[in-house]
C-alpha cells in the first residue's frame, strides 16, 4: 500500500478525511444520487431492451407492455435529473469544505504570521498551497466521488447478480472488480513514478525558464540567448520521452480496459444465452435487456484510471499542507500593566532554532518612555533579528527583554497594544482605503480616519478621488507609490496609538528626497511615543535621542548623534558619505 | 490529417459493425436459436468491438504525436521570439506571465489540437455516418434522430447564454472573493502585527460561504447546459425505445433494425458528448493560442545595421535632440542633448520617476528613441539596439541576476571560456574570498534561487567580477547599483568599483550623491529633463537644483547649520 502515494500522504492526513465525516449528509446524498443516475442510465437500456424483445412478440394487449414503457419513460428522464442535482451536490459539498478548509489552513498559518515573510513567500509557496486548495477540490470531485459511486454500483452489480445467479455474481465480481480496482491500481502503480518523475522535469524546467528569463538580460548582452535555446531543448528533452512513454501506457491501458468490458458484454450473452435461450416468446426477452445494459456504465468505469493516476498529483499537495503545524489553541492571557512603558534588554543572546550561530551576543539596552533610538548595523547583523525579539515573536535563547518588567513573548496578541510596527513593505489589503486604515482600530469613525490621513499628509490626495475612502487601493489604476504606502502604513498606526512603535527600515529603495520628506512626517507625528528606528544609513539620524550601532551581534558604538559626531571618527566617515560629501 | 479521417471513417464503419452483428446476434437468441448457430454474429463483434477501441488508440497515439511535435514547434518559436525581443517584453508582461505561457499555455495550445482534432471531426463524421445507416433500417427513427440534434445544440447555445450572462454579472464580485483569501494570506503579518490575526480567521470562512453561495447560483445555470444535452440525449433514446416498441406490436417492424436503432443511438449522441464535456478546455486553449501568436506576431525592432569597433578613447556618442514617449503615457524624456567622448565616467542622478532607467534603457538599446538622432562613431543611427554595441556593455543593475548555477558559471557568465586562475584573481579583486571560503563546495557551489541565497553586496562583487573577466567590454552602465545597500558595505564596494571603471566608458545612475565626485561629467534629471550637466565643480558654482538636492539630502539640521 505504500507505494500508492496518496494513500501514504493520507495515513497520518488532517485535512481530507476530516472533511468527510464533516459535513456527512450532503456527501451521502451527493454520492447517492450519483449512484442513481447510473442506475437510470443502465435501467434505461435494460428496460428498452426488454420492451423491444417483449414487443416483438407481438402482445395482444398493449398493457402488457406497460410497465416497461412507463420505466423506460422514467429512467429516461430521472438520468439527467438526478445527474443535474448529483453534480450540485458534490459542488456544494466541495464548496463548503473548501470554507472550512480555508479557514484550517489560515489558522495554521497564523501562528507564524510574522515569520511568514521569510518563510513562505519564498518560491511563492503561498500561490503554492492556494493551489493545493483546488487540488484538494480535484481530488473529492474527480477522484473520490467518482471512486464511491463506483463501488456503490459495483456492489448493486454483484449483489443483484448473485441473487439471479451466485455464479454470474462471483464472475462480476471478478470483472468488475479488475475493472474497478486491479486496473486503476495498476496504472497507479506503473505510471506514478513515471508521474513524479514528470513533474520533477517540469518543476525544474519552471524553475530553470523563470531562472532564466529573468536574467534575460545578461543573455542578451552576452550575445549567448542561441545557447540558452539550445539548452532549453535538451532539457525538454526527457521530459518528452517521459510524457511518450506514460501516454504510450495510457493508450494500452484503455484497449485493456474495453476489452474487460467487453469480457462482461460476452459473459453476459452466454450467460443469457443459456439460461433464457430457446424460449421464444418467454424467458428470451430478458437476454437483449441484460446485455444492453452494461454499455452505460462505460462512461464511469473508463475514468476511473486516470481519476486514479491523478491522485499523484495531488498526494504532494496533501503532504505539503499535512506538514503544516497544527493550529494551537488559543490561549488567553491577561496582563495588564500601565503608562510610562519602559522597556529594558538585558544582556540578551538569540540563536535560530537548528542552528550553530549566535545572532545576538549579549545585548543590553534600556529605552525610556518617549525616546527615539536608531539602530543601525550591516545587513545580516541581527537587526531585524533584534526587532522581532522585540516585539516578542521570538523567545530570546538567554537574557530577556521586558516591558515594565514583563517579558515581551509574553503578551501574545496583546503586544499589539503597547507595540506598534512599520515595515519595508506596507501591505495593503486588496479592500478600500477605509478598511485599510481601520486596521489599526476597527470602530474610527470616518472624521477619525480623515484626521489622521491629514496628519500623515494624505487627505488632499484621497480627497481628489472619484470614492474617496471608499475606492479600492487597486481600483482604476490607482498606485500608490513607496512614499504613499508609508504614509498609509502611518496612518494606521496612529490610529492604532500604541505607545511603542519599531520602524523596522522603513524607507528602503525610497530615493533621499522622499526619504527625507517620510522621516519627518514619521517623526512629527510620532512625537511624545517611544520609537526604535531600525536603519541601515543615516539619513535623518539627527532627529534621534540615541543611536546604537550593531556589528557581529554585539553593541559596537553607542550615543547621541551629536556625542558620535564629535568623539567617533568611523560615525564621522560614515555620516559624511551618507551626505555625498 | 486525411489519415484522421480516413481512421474516423473506418471506425465509424466498426460501430455500426458492431452494433449490427449484435443486433443480430441477440434477434437470433430471442428466436431461440441456440449460441452456437449464432457464433460467427458473437465474433463479428468481438472483432468490431476490438477493432474499433484499439482504432481509437492507435488514433490517440497519433494525435499525441502530432501534438506534441506542434507544442514543442510552438514553444521554440516563443522562446526565440522572446529572446529577440529582449527584457523589455518581460518587463511589460511579466516573468511569471511568459513562463506561464511557455510552459502551461502551450500545454493547453496541445490539448486544444488534441481536442479540436479528435472531438470535432469525429463529431463531423461518426453521427452522420451513424444517421444514414439508421434511415436504411428504419427512416421514421432516422427522422426523429435528424430532429433531436439541432434541438440539443440550439438549447446548449441558449442556455450557454444564459449562464455566461450570470457569470459575467457576477465576475467582480468573485474576483474580489476569490482573491480575498490569499490576499489574507499574504496580508497576514500584517494583521498579526495589529492583532487581528485570530479573529479574522472567521472572515476567511464567511467569505468563503459567500462565494460558494455565488458560485453556486452561478453553476446551476452553467450546468443546466449540460443538463440540456443530457435530457434530450437519455430522452431521444427513451422515445425512440418506447415508439419501436409500439410499432413492433403492431408488426410495422422487425425486431433486427428496432434493436439495431436502440444499441446505435447512443453512438450517435456520444461524440456530441464527448465534446460538450472538453469544451471549456478548448476555450482555455484557445485563447492559450491567441496569446503566444500575439507575441509570435510583435514586430522584431530593425536593428540598424552599422559596423562599430571597440570603444576607444577617441569615440564619440552624440544624442541629438532625443526625445521618447511612452505609448499611452505623457513625454517621458524629452529635449536630451549629449555628448559623450572616450573614457568619460557619466553621472546620472535624480528623484525617482526623473527619467534615469528611461536614459539607461535608450543607452543599452532596450528601447528606441521616439524622435531625435543619435550619432556613435560617426555613424547615425535611429536607436542603440545593436548587437556590436551590446556586446561591449557591462551592464549592472541595482539587484544583478544572480542564475541558479554554481558560483564559477555565475562568475564567467559572460566570458564562459576564461581560465580557472583568472576567475579566482576576479574574485580576490572583488574581494569574494571570504564568500569561497566559507562555501562548502567552493568554486562549484550552487547559488541562485533555490540554492544558497547571497546578500545583495555579494551579488554586485559578482557582476563586477564579471567586468573584471571582459576587458574587451568597454562600456559600464551602472543602474542604481547600490540603493538598496546599508553605506558600510557600499562605501567597501565603492573602493573596489573605482579601479575597474578606468579606461571604460561609464554611465552611471543614482541617488547617492557621494559618487559623483568620482564622476568626469555629471547629468541631473527632473521630470524628465536634462535641466543641468557638467562637472562636479560646475554644477557646485552653478548653485541649481544639484545643488538642492545635496543639500536636502543632507538632512534638515545640517542644511540649517
Amino acid at each position: 500500500m505504500d507505494k500508492i502515494p496518496l494513500l501514504k500522504a493520507m495515513k497520518h492526513d488532517r485535512w481530507v478525511k476530516p472533511f468527510l465525516k464533516r459535513y456527512k449528509w450532503t456527501l451521502v446524498l451527493a454520492i447517492t444520487l450519483g449512484i442513481i443516475t447510473f442506475i437510470c442510465a443502465s435501467g434505461l437500456m435494460f428496460t428498452a431492451g426488454y420492451l423491444i424483445s417483449k414487443s416483438a412478440t407481438m402482445p395482444f394487449n398493449i398493457l402488457l407492455v406497460y410497465v416497461p414503457i412507463v420505466l423506460t419513460r422514467a429512467f429516461g428522464i430521472f438520468r439527467p435529473v438526478t445527474n443535474y442535482f448529483e453534480r450540485l451536490a458534490s459542488h456544494n459539498w466541495v464548496f463548503k469544505m473548501t470554507s472550512a478548509f480555508r479557514k484550517k489552513l489560515y489558522d495554521s498559518l497564523e501562528q507564524d504570521a510574522v515569520f511568514f515573510n521569510s518563510k513562505y513567500r519564498i518560491g511563492d509557496i503561498l500561490g503554492l498551497l492556494s493551489e493545493d486548495v483546488a487540488h484538494i477540490q480535484n481530488l473529492y470531485l474527480r477522484t473520490i466521488f467518482p471512486m464511491l459511486v463506483a463501488f456503490g454500483i459495483y456492489a448493486l452489480i454483484v449483489i443483484g447478480m448473485g441473487i439471479i445467479s451466485p455464479l454470474m455474481g462471483l464472475l462480476m465480481l471478478i470483472l468488475f472488480g479488475l475493472i474497478i480496482i486491479a486496473i486503476p491500481v495498476w496504472s497507479v502503480l506503473v505510471n506514478g513514478a513515471r508521474q513524479q518523475l514528470e513533474k520533477q522535469y517540469t518543476n525544474t524546467l519552471y524553475a530553470d525558464l523563470t531562472d532564466n528569463v529573468m536574467g534575460i538580460t545578461d543573455w542578451v548582452f552576452a550575445g549567448r540567448s542561441a545557447d540558452y535555446l539550445q539548452h532549453y531543448n535538451k532539457s525538454e528533452h526527457h521530459l518528452l520521452a517521459s510524457q511518450k512513454a506514460m501516454k504510450r501506457f495510457e493508450h494500452w491501458r484503455d484497449f485493456v480496459l474495453q476489452a474487460m468490458i467487453l469480457l462482461i458484454v460476452v459473459s453476459l450473452i452466454v450467460w443469457g444465452a443459456a439460461r433464457f435461450g430457446g424460449h421464444w416468446g418467454g424467458s428470451a426477452n430478458w437476454i437483449a435487456a441484460f446485455v444492453l445494459c452494461v454499455f452505460p456504465l462505460d462512461e464511469v468505469l473508463s475514468s476511473l484510471p486516470t481519476a486514479a493516476q491523478q491522485t499523484n498529483v495531488y498526494a504532494d499537495s496533501l503532504k505539503r499542507l499535512n506538514n503544516l503545524p497544527q493550529p494551537a489553541e488559543p490561549s488567553k492571557v491577561n496582563i495588564e500593566i500601565a503608562a510610562p512603558y519602559t522597556l529594558k534588554i538585558t544582556d540578551l543572546h538569540y540563536r535560530y532554532p537548528k542552528t550553530e550561530k549566535m545572532v545576538l551576543r549579549g545585548i543590553n539596552l534600556d529605552i525610556n518612555p518617549g525616546e527615539k533610538v536608531a539602530i543601525l548595523g550591516r545587513s545580516g547583523a541581527g537587526k531585524s533579528t533584534l526587532a522581532s525579539l522585540i516585539r516578542g515573536d521570538r523567545t530570546p535563547t538567554s537574557g530577556a527583554v521586558t516591558l515594565n518588567e514583563v517579558p515581551t513573548d509574553k503578551f501574545g496578541d496583546e503586544i499589539s497594544n503597547y507595540i506598534g510596527i512599520v515595515h519595508q513593505s506596507p501591505y495593503l489589503f486588496n479592500t478600500t482605503i477605509l478598511n485599510n486604515i481601520r486596521l489599526g482600530s476597527e470602530d474610527a469613525s470616518e472624521e477619525q480616519v480623515w484626521e489622521v490621513l491629514d496628519r500623515v499628509g494624505l487627505a488632499p490626495m484621497i480627497k481628489r478621488l472619484p470614492k474617496e475612502l471608499h475606492t479600492m487601493v487597486d481600483e482604476a489604476g490607482l498606485r500608490f507609490s513607496g512614499g504613499e504606502r508609508h504614509r498609509l502604513s502611518l496612518a494606521r498606526i496612529l490610529l492604532k496609538d500604541a505607545p511603542i512603535i519599531l520602524l523596522d527600515e522603513p524607507t528602503v529603495g525610497l530615493d533621499p528626497l522622499t526619504e527625507e520628506k517620510v522621516i519627518e512626517t514619521f517623526m512629527e507625528q510620532l512625537h511624545g511615543k517611544t520609537l526604535i528606528w531600525i536603519t541601515h544609513h543615516l539619513q535623518g539620524i539627527e532627529m534621534m535621542d540615541q543611536v546604537v550601532f550593531i556589528e557581529n551581534g554585539q553593541i559596537s558604538m553607542q550615543g547621541s548623534p551629536a556625542e558620535l559626531q564629535e568623539t567617533n571618527q568611523h560615525y564621522r566617515m560614515l555620516k559624511k558619505a551618507d551626505e555625498g560629501n | 490529417m486525411i489519415r484522421l479521417v480516413g481512421l474516423y471513417v473506418l471506425q465509424a464503419f466498426l460501430i455500426l459493425g458492431q452494433g449490427l452483428s449484435l443486433a443480430a446476434l441477440l434477434t437470433g437468441l430471442w428466436q431461440g436459436h441456440t449460441l452456437l448457430s449464432q457464433v460467427y454474429w458473437l465474433i463479428g463483434f468481438i472483432v468490431c468491438y476490438l477493432l474499433r477501441h484499439g482504432l481509437t488508440e492507435v488514433g490517440n497515439g497519433w494525435l499525441d504525436r502530432y501534438s506534441s511535435v506542434a507544442a514543442q514547434n510552438f514553444r521554440q518559436q516563443l522562446l526565440k521570439k522572446v529572446f529577440e525581443l529582449g527584457p523589455v517584453i518581460v518587463q511589460r508582461e511579466g516573468t511569471g506571465n511568459m513562463v506561464t505561457l511557455a510552459l502551461d499555455g502551450i500545454k493547453e495550445v496541445e490539448n486544444y489540437i488534441q481536442l479540436i482534432y479528435s472531438k470535432v471531426i469525429s463529431m463531423m463524421i461518426i453521427p452522420v455516418l451513424l444517421l444514414i445507416a439508421c434511415f436504411w433500417l428504419d427512416w421514421i427513427s432516422g427522422v426523429v434522430m435528424l430532429l433531436v440534434y439541432p434541438l440539443i445544440v440550439l438549447f446548449m447555445i441558449i442556455l450557454g447564454y444564459a449562464a455566461k450572462a450570470k457569470a459575467d454579472r457576477q465576475f467582480a464580485a468573485f474576483q474580489v472573493l476569490s482573491n480575498h483569501f490569499i490576499d489574507s494570506l499574504r496580508g497576514i503579518d500584517t494583521l498579526k502585527y495589529f492583532g487581528l490575526s485570530k479573529r479574522y480567521s472567521r472572515s476567511i470562512y464567511r467569505s468563503s460561504e459567500q462565494f460558494r453561495k455565488s458560485t453556486m447560483s452561478v453553476i446551476k445555470v452553467a450546468m443546466l447546459s449540460t443538463f440540456a444535452l443530457d435530457f434530450f440525449t437519455t430522452l431521444a433514446i427513451a422515445v425512440l425505445a418506447v415508439f419501436l416498441g409500439l410499432r413492433l406490436i403492431n408488426g410495422h417492424l422487425l425486431l433486427f433494425p428496432a434493436l439495431a436503432i436502440l444499441i446505435l443511438a447512443p453512438e450517435y449522441f456520444l461524440p456530441i458528448r464527448n465534446f460538450a464535456s472538453d469544451y471549456h478546455a478548448t476555450l482555455n486553449g484557445r485563447n492559450s493560442f491567441h496569446a503566444v501568436l500575439k507575441i509570435l506576431n510583435m514586430p522584431l525592432p530593425k536593428k540598424p545595421v552599422v559596423k562599430l569597433h571597440q570603444w576607444s578613447d577617441n569615440d564619440q556618442l552624440i544624442f541629438d535632440d532625443i526625445k521618447f514617449t511612452y505609448p499611452h503615457e505623457g513625454s517621458e524624456l524629452a529635449n536630451l542633448n549629449l555628448t559623450v567622448k572616450g573614457y568619460q565616467k557619466i553621472g546620472i542622478i535624480g528623484m525617482s520617476g526623473a527619467g534615469k532607467t528611461t536614459l539607461i534603457n535608450l543607452l543599452s538599446g532596450f528601447l528606441a528613441p521616439t524622435t531625435g538622432k543619435i550619432n556613435i562613431q560617426g555613424q547615425e543611427v535611429a536607436t542603440l539596439d545593436i548587437n556590436n554595441w551590446q556586446k561591449q556593455i557591462l551592464y549592472i543593475p541595482q539587484t544583478p541576476y544572480i542564475f541558479a548555477d554554481t558560483l564559477k558559471n555565475n562568475i564567467a557568465f559572460y566570458t564562459p571560456d576564461v581560465s580557472e586562475d583568472r576567475i579566482k584573481e576576479a574574485i580576490h579583486v572583488v574581494g569574494l574570498d571570504d564568500l569561497v571560503a566559507e562555501l562548502p563546495q567552493g568554486l562549484l557551489t550552487m547559488i541562485g534561487s533555490g540554492h544558497r541565497a547571497l546578500s545583495g553586496g555579494q551579488a554586485q562583487r559578482i557582476a563586477l567580477a564579471r567586468a573584471f573577466l571582459d576587458p574587451s567590454r568597454k562600456v559600464m552602465i551602472f543602474d542604481e547599483p547600490t540603493a538598496h545597500l546599508d553605506i558600510e558595505t557600499e562605501l567597501e564596494l565603492k573602493k573596489r568599483m573605482i579601479p575597474l571603471m578606468e579606461n571604460r566608458l561609464v554611465f552611471f545612475a543614482t541617488h547617492r550623491l557621494h559618487w559623483m565626485k568620482q564622476m568626469d561629467h555629471i547629468l541631473v534629471l527632473k521630470n524628465g529633463k536634462l535641466i543641468e550637466q557638467g562637472t562636479y565643480q560646475q554644477l557646485l558654482d552653478k548653485q541649481g537644483y544639484f545643488v538642492e538636492l545635496m543639500n536636502q539630502t543632507k538632512g534638515k539640521e545640517t542644511a540649517h547649520g
